[in-house]
């Protein structure tokens, strides 16, 4: 296939057989001096550079805009209130003990029983829409493809697995007036209900903060779950809920401001406004422990239609070789099949923590690659926690 | 709970191929039906296209479960031959019957969360399966699940945890296999190190790739026992079929 004779434009060719092209790139043959690159001139271990824009929503309490080439993601993080009344199978005992028990709560910070609350009442709901005409694949008027259901799966399940969010954060207190006065503000109400002991007149759990995150791909080009998540990372620590206080009378929680005191009618529209009287609504910070960043590589093969069979493919050298490329664009994920996503979490120091290893599709990446790749994830985190800031 | 697998090939009598396998408190059902004709959008000019149904033990299937079909799917892509059927479709459906039940875990029914523990059993039965159907295959693929479990400032490996070992587990594995001893799937997650990955390839490596004594070599460090946690992954495969073969031979 001799190229130059061809009178194609660069551009036909790449959409006539992009295997060759991608791999003619990679691989440039002798006579010519190109250096290897991809189609889309990175280098196979260059990632696109990220660009986070965190707080553009006013409705929601945090909110992050996170492009990363041509793909661009919008995260919504919103805050609602869930009365324990209303949760089905609540199980008070659970969470008081687990407040006061002080060793118990070690345990869960090492085990995985503290993510049981957040689990159970479904504290944590992301949801990822892809919208129409982000990419070519997706039409008007359909059911949630597999990709947003597989990517709303691996980003809940990385959410509880990495412990982002801290349950004891979400829970909202009510402290019965006899035990301490009821004009009081948040911190000292906390402060008092971990000195509280127990008995019934102690603080009492009275509802939670359920964290809506809503994720809309505005434009898809390629690797969607490493800019889901670094959307998801930056809205969360760009969350800021508001101060509530618990009205037994109301069974409802209420806004605390510096003025006078707002109040709604509903425990659902306590915080349904959070853009208005934006001054005078105290908030506090979500807090979000450390920052684990997904790093997404596609395994590129020589071949185009994969070795016929695998003990045939060890005997040949020629037409074996694979490349392994870093944060893929939609015609390169096209293009392989074995890809590998790795989420790592550096900002504890010492040694890198791994939180999560996908790799699935084909048997190239073995042992030494994803050992080798735990590196590639280390460089990516740095750029993304500069990016951050 | 079975701690040993158990298997039957061709349980279904409609299907092309069907297996039934259960380990570790979970049963599943594959009945595999190919190649055949592929519907219009399914339908790929070069290659077979491979559909994977999940469906839970209660209720309809949800997100979690299009994420294990997605898994399977492209690792099942790997092992069939799918470049000889072109515009074929080959299709797995995977009833789970039993899942291990947990007196210490509030259960809810439809959960949203990954799961891990289930993939080897979906994975062996989906292989069977296809064993039972005869669809071509390059390899055959063997997989299991390792948790790490923190024990007073040690770590265990505890190969097919059980849900309360899941609860405590610090991070959680699924490693499948192929019969070249390539790896084919790993997905993990928790918290861990590299060294700790690895300490867990070595473990699922010696439950999926263990050399069968009918291979050339005998392997004598076979006879400690003490490294036995877990079994044979691929001598249990091995001995499954031969042991429906020689059934279904034995009017000769």
């Amino acid at each position: 296939m001799a190229a130059p004779s061809m009178s194609f434009p660069r551009a036909v060719f790449a959409k006539l057989s992009p295997h060759p092209y991608l791999l003619r790139t990679l691989a440039p043959q002798p006579p010519s001096d190109a250096a290897a690159s991809r189609t889309n001139g990175r280098a196979p271990h260059e990632a696109r550079p990220v660009h986070i824009h965190t707080s553009s929503l006013s409705h929601a309490h945090g909110s992050a805009l996170v492009r990363t080439g041509d793909t661009t993601v919008i995260c919504g993080v919103r805050g609602e209130v869930l009365p324990v009344a209303n949760i089905p199978q609540y199980r008070p005992q659970a969470t008081q003990q687990q407040q006061q028990d002080d060793s118990h709560e070690r345990a869960d910070e090492r085990g995985g029983l503290g993510r049981g609350e957040l689990k159970d009442y479904d504290l944590l709901v992301p949801n990822i829409e892809l919208a129409t005409g982000c990419a070519p694949q997706f039409l008007p008027g359909v059911p949630p493809t597999t990709l947003a259901q597989t990517l709303s799966t691996r980003v809940y399940s990385l959410l509880h697995s990495c412990r982002v969010v801290d349950p004891k954060s979400l829970r909202i207190w009510y402290t019965p007036p006899t035990a301490v006065g009821d004009e009081m503000d948040t911190e000292e109400q906390q402060r008092q209900q971990e000195e509280a002991d127990d008995g019934d007149d102690g603080p009492q759990l009275a509802a939670y903060w359920v964290l809506y995150i809503d994720l809309l791909f505005v434009s898809l080009d390629g690797n969607p779950f490493d800019a889901a998540w670094t959307a998801v990372m930056a809205a969360l620590r760009d969350t800021k809920l508001p101060a509530v206080r618990w009205d037994p009378d109301r069974q409802a929680a209420v806004l605390q401001s510096y003025s006078q005191p707002t109040t709604t009618t509903t425990a659902t529209a306590a915080a349904a406004v959070p853009g208005q009287d934006k001054n005078s609504v105290k908030t506090t910070p979500l807090p979000v422990a450390g920052l684990p960043v997904a790093c997404t590589a596609a395994m590129f093969p020589e071949k185009e239609h994969g070795g016929e069979s695998m003990a045939a493919s060890a005997e040949a050298t020629v037409g074996n070789r694979h490349w392994i490329l870093l944060d893929p664009d939609r015609s390169e994920e096209t293009l392989c099949s074995e890809t590998i996503t790795m989420v790592v979490d550096c900002s504890e120091g010492g040694e890198t923590r791994i939180k999560s290893i996908e790799k699935q599709g084909g048997v190239v990446i073995g042992r030494e690659l994803i050992r080798g790749f735990a590196g590639v994830a280390e460089k990516r985190w740095k750029e993304v926690r500069d990016a951050m800031q | 709970m079975t701690v040993i697998p158990e298997a039957t090939l061709s349980v279904l009598p409609r299907a092309d191929g069907s297996a039934r396998y259960a380990h570790a408190g979970y049963t599943v059902t594959a009945s595999v039906n190919g190649p055949i004709e592929a519907q219009r959008r399914d339908e790929h000019a070069f290659e077979a296209h491979v559909d994977v149904v999940v469906r839970p033990a209660a209720g309809t299937g949800g997100t979690r479960e299009r994420h294990l079909e997605s898994i399977l799917e492209s690792s099942l892509t790997q092992l069939i031959l799918v470049k000889s059927f072109p515009r074929q479709l080959i299709q797995i459906v995977l009833q789970i019957e039993t899942t291990p039940d947990n007196d210490y875990v509030n259960t809810k029914l439809v959960q949203a969360s990954l799961n891990f523990p289930i993939v080897p059993s979906l994975l062996q039965a989906a292989v069977l399966g296809l064993i039972s159907a005869a669809v071509p295959m390059r390899a055959t693929a063997t997989a299991s699940v390792v948790a790490v479990v923190p024990q007073e400032e040690t770590k265990r490996l505890v190969v097919d945890p059980s849900p309360r070992d899941l609860e405590q587990a610090q991070s959680v594995h699924v490693l499948a296999f192929t019969s070249y001893d390539e790896l084919l799937l790993a997905e993990s997650e928790g918290d861990f190190t590299v060294k700790e990955w690895d300490g867990v390839y070595e473990a699922a490596l010696k439950i999926c790739c263990r050399p069968t004594s009918t291979k050339a070599g005998i392997n004598v460090m076979l006879d400690d026992s003490e490294d036995a946690a877990g079994s044979d992954m691929r001598q249990f495969l091995r001995s499954t079929v031969e042991a429906k073969v020689a059934a279904d031979l034995y009017w000769k």
